[in-house]
């Protein structure tokens, strides 16, 4: 009965399948809409769509609210003081449920079919409009839906298994939601959640998906060694298939050291890093950890002066406090010694002897050698450049101080090697370079606010994206990334966060935050995600894809007897033609 | 039903205006009209226009009140002053409609009844008639009462109507008539409340 009475009020309701109708709100405040369904049947979060005239509006959820017409009706319970029906009829006509929603895209769809217009329109938009941010509201008593599969497609695209990629799925209906990966490696991107969110497989699956697509080159720094070999899964104990194993010809798995191992597995090589390798600039990008003083930068400087690549192991190679006696009966710093050295650089020798020995920690590492068999850096860069994609796994040399370390150094040389290749594309001498997306995980080590100024990785965040660099940031506290590096990143997929900081930082910098803030707070603890940011069209929470055998069947279909090599190399873009 | 039946006179027309209008009759008549009841008055052009009963008024006069002060009065003093007196029982109507060309409307008429015109209880047949139409609108005028017990009113003429539209078999209408009231009472809480005490009150007759 009370659905009759709400036909009467306009002529727009009463399509199929509307769950209520525009009551009043705007684009700065939410839109507001009169729920004609029981609130259960909505969630906060749901994709509704608003026709209203041409226009169909796109927007999000982001409240539900109990209404009274006047508060008195709900105050007391009208079932104990009337006939039961005579309550029931009252409740219907007085007490109702608000939807608020954002609206955030609204896209042309033209005239009706039937109507003269049609062709007109039809004639001026050959192509259908695409969607746009919202810039009108709908119309009063414009009915609201639910956002059906073909609404969803239309918006974030439909899976085609290379580049629209399906993350997930709604919700409350469960229709597919993709996420578009050419865009997605466009810019510097975020996947946070807190420890069991499920964030490292979402990383996995989208991981693959890129890999899948091959449009970019993926260098991934696996500090926890999961991301590349086949694993465990530390919740249920099943067999977590890695990279490695789904792409063997396109992924290589390079071990830190020469010792690095993954189980019955052997790395593809592994990488030992010359001293020689080992810059100034990457000293001085692990001040904190080492604790070093305001002077080093100019003995630094000095001892890259004085003995050019060779510096580290020169330094290194000098005595501490040893003594020659000289002509004159004198004790000093005999020739080898740091001291010496110091002395003639006109260096303070205490400040010299105190850098030298800070250094001895990096000297200790067994990856860190003199001369080593293979060039391991020069070969990830030219697999990296050559389509392939790179798992680093740091192996059992997982402290901070190798992390920062081996990070640095190698984004370092990847940021000369992709500055030079796009600098001679720019200049006609060269092909475009491979788009390429560092993987970091724990990435608030290496971005937080300390050491954002002094790592390379806010250097990518910030500018990389026109070398055709980008990052991709794995970490369960986001809060702790330097705000300047959050603010970049294009598409943000979260997880559920617990901390009220961590929530913020997710946000930080897109507009509609507070609508979103409820979603993102409110996220299963599992497999519920967020999306949101410049990557996707509009944010939207999903329910996560599941890591297991049917994802790897629908990303890659049923498995296939190995390939011949030529065929590999075809895959792999090393085939003649290809260039 | 014979024509007898279907135009049962209880009074005649003492005052009108668009909105209402005031019959007369004789105590001995009074058996008939009851409060809620519909009624209607038949026009010389053989429309008609009706209303619902909202008062019925005995007034008094000098004899009755010498009455009443005197210590005792025998019987045939009061059934003498009762049936044989001067001055006519008020009946109060509420104009709810009219029809015109044989069509019913929940409008005001045109025009008001003529005095001495002749009031009628409408049968059930034309209470079902009437009180089907045009989703209840007609219930709109008894909220314009001023001053006047609109929920017993209420209360009187949906126990009338809907025990006429349930003895056609129609259970229907007395759930869309208590719709309708809410509707159109709901910015009253006051008022609503009262209603739905009445008819949860008519409920457990």
């Amino acid at each position: 009965m009370e659905q009759k009475t709400i036909n009467t009020a306009t002529e727009e309701f009463n399509r199929d399948s509307a769950i209520g109708y525009i009551t009043g709100g705007g684009l700065e405040a939410n839109l507001e809409a009169r729920l004609t369904v029981a609130p259960q049947e909505v969630q906060e979060g749901a994709f509704v769509v608003i026709d209203s005239n041409n226009w169909r509006f796109y927007g999000l959820v982001t409240d539900l609210r109990l209404r009274a017409i006047d508060e008195q009706y709900s105050n007391q319970l009208n079932a104990q003081r009337f006939a039961p029906n005579l309550a029931q009829y009252l409740n219907q006509q007085t007490l109702y449920t608000n939807l608020a929603i954002m609206p955030v895209l609204m896209r042309d769809k033209g005239p009706d079919l039937n109507s003269p217009d049609y062709s007109i329109w039809r004639r001026n938009n050959t192509d259908d409009p695409a969607p746009m941010p919202v810039k009108t509201v709908p119309n009063h008593h414009a009915s609201v839906k639910l956002a059906d599969e073909a609404d969803i497609a239309d918006i974030f695209g439909k899976e085609d298994n290379k580049t629209i990629f399906r993350v997930g799925s709604t919700r409350e209906q469960g229709h597919p939601v993709c996420l578009n990966l050419d865009k997605f490696v466009q810019r510097s991107s975020g996947i946070f959640g807190t420890t069991g969110s499920g964030k490292s497989f979402l990383a996995r699956m989208i991981l693959a998906g890129l890999i899948n697509a091959d449009h970019a080159s993926t260098l991934i720094f696996d500090m926890h060694n999961e991301y590349g070999p086949d694993t465990t899964s530390s919740d249920t104990g099943s067999a977590v298939p890695g990279l490695k194993g789904k792409f063997d010809n396109k992924v290589r798995l390079v071990g830190l050291g020469a010792e690095t191992r993954f189980g019955n597995r052997n790395a593809d090589f592994s990488l030992e890093i010359s001293h020689s390798d080992i810059t100034t600039e990457d000293i001085l990008q692990l001040t904190q950890i080492l604790n070093l003083k305001e002077t080093t930068a100019t003995t630094l400087d000095k001892l890259e002066n004085d003995f050019h690549d060779n510096w580290f192991n020169a330094f290194m190679q000098m005595s501490v406090g040893s003594m020659v006696e000289n002509e004159e009966g004198k004790t000093e710093p005999a020739p080898d010694s740091v001291a010496y050295w110091a002395r003639q650089a006109g260096i303070h020798a205490g400040a010299a002897e105190a850098l030298r020995s800070k250094l001895g920690r990096l000297y200790n590492r067994p990856y860190l050698i003199d001369s080593p068999a293979s060039n391991g850096l020069q070969d990830i860069i030219t697999a990296l450049q050559n389509k392939r994609h790179v798992v680093l796994s740091f192996g059992k040399f997982d402290s901070e101080l190798d992390y920062l370390l081996v990070t640095n150094l190698i984004t370092r040389k990847i940021r000369d090697a992709w500055e030079r290749a796009t600098e001679s594309y720019h200049s006609g001498n060269g092909p475009e370079p491979r788009p390429l997306v560092v993987v970091v995980e724990e990435a608030h080590k290496l971005l937080n606010r300390e050491m954002a100024s002094q790592t390379i990785f806010s250097t990518i965040a910030r500018e990389m994206r026109k070398y055709y660099v980008t990052l991709l940031i794995i970490d369960q506290r986001p809060s702790q990334i330097y705000d300047e590096v959050m603010s970049q990143l294009g598409t943000r997929i979260s997880g559920s966060l617990g901390d009220e900081n961590d929530i913020n930082a997710v946000l930080s910098g897109l507009p509609g935050r507070g609508g979103l803030r409820g979603m993102l707070a409110k996220l299963q603890p599992k497999e519920e995600v967020l999306m949101l940011g410049w990557g996707v069209p509009m944010p939207i929470p999903i329910r996560s894809r599941r890591y297991d055998q049917q994802f790897w069947k629908d990303l890659l279909g049923e498995e296939k007897p190995p390939m011949t090599t030529k065929a590999a190399n075809k895959a792999l873009g090393m085939d003649d033609d290809s260039d | 039903m014979s024509e007898r039946q279907k135009n049962i006179p209880i009074g005649k027309l003492l005052r009108a205006e668009n909105s209402n209008f005031v019959a007369g009759c004789r105590v001995r008549q009074l058996d008939t009209p009851a409060l809620g009841a519909l009624v209607k008055v038949r026009l010389e052009d053989n429309s008609d226009i009706y209303g619902l009963i909202t008062n019925i008024l005995i007034n008094d006069d000098s004899l009755v009140r010498q009455l009443v002060s005197g210590v005792s009065i025998p019987t045939e003093y009061t059934a003498d002053n009762r049936y044989n007196r001067n001055l006519p029982v008020e009946i109060h109507v509420l104009t709810v409609g009219y029809t015109q060309n044989g069509q019913i409307f929940h409008r005001l008429p045109p025009r008001p009844p003529l005095s001495l015109d002749e009031l009628h209880l409408c049968d059930a047949e034309e209470l079902v008639r009437f009180t089907s139409l045009n989703n209840q609108a007609y219930l709109r005028h008894i909220l314009r009462l001023p001053d006047q017990p609109i929920e017993e009113i209420l209360a009187a003429h949906i126990r009338r109507a809907r025990a006429a539209h349930e003895s056609t078999g129609n259970t229907d209408w007395y759930e869309q008539a208590c719709q309708k009231l809410i509707t159109l009472l709901r910015d009253d809480y006051l008022r609503l409340t009262a209603v739905l005490d009445v008819l949860t009150d008519l409920e457990h007759e």
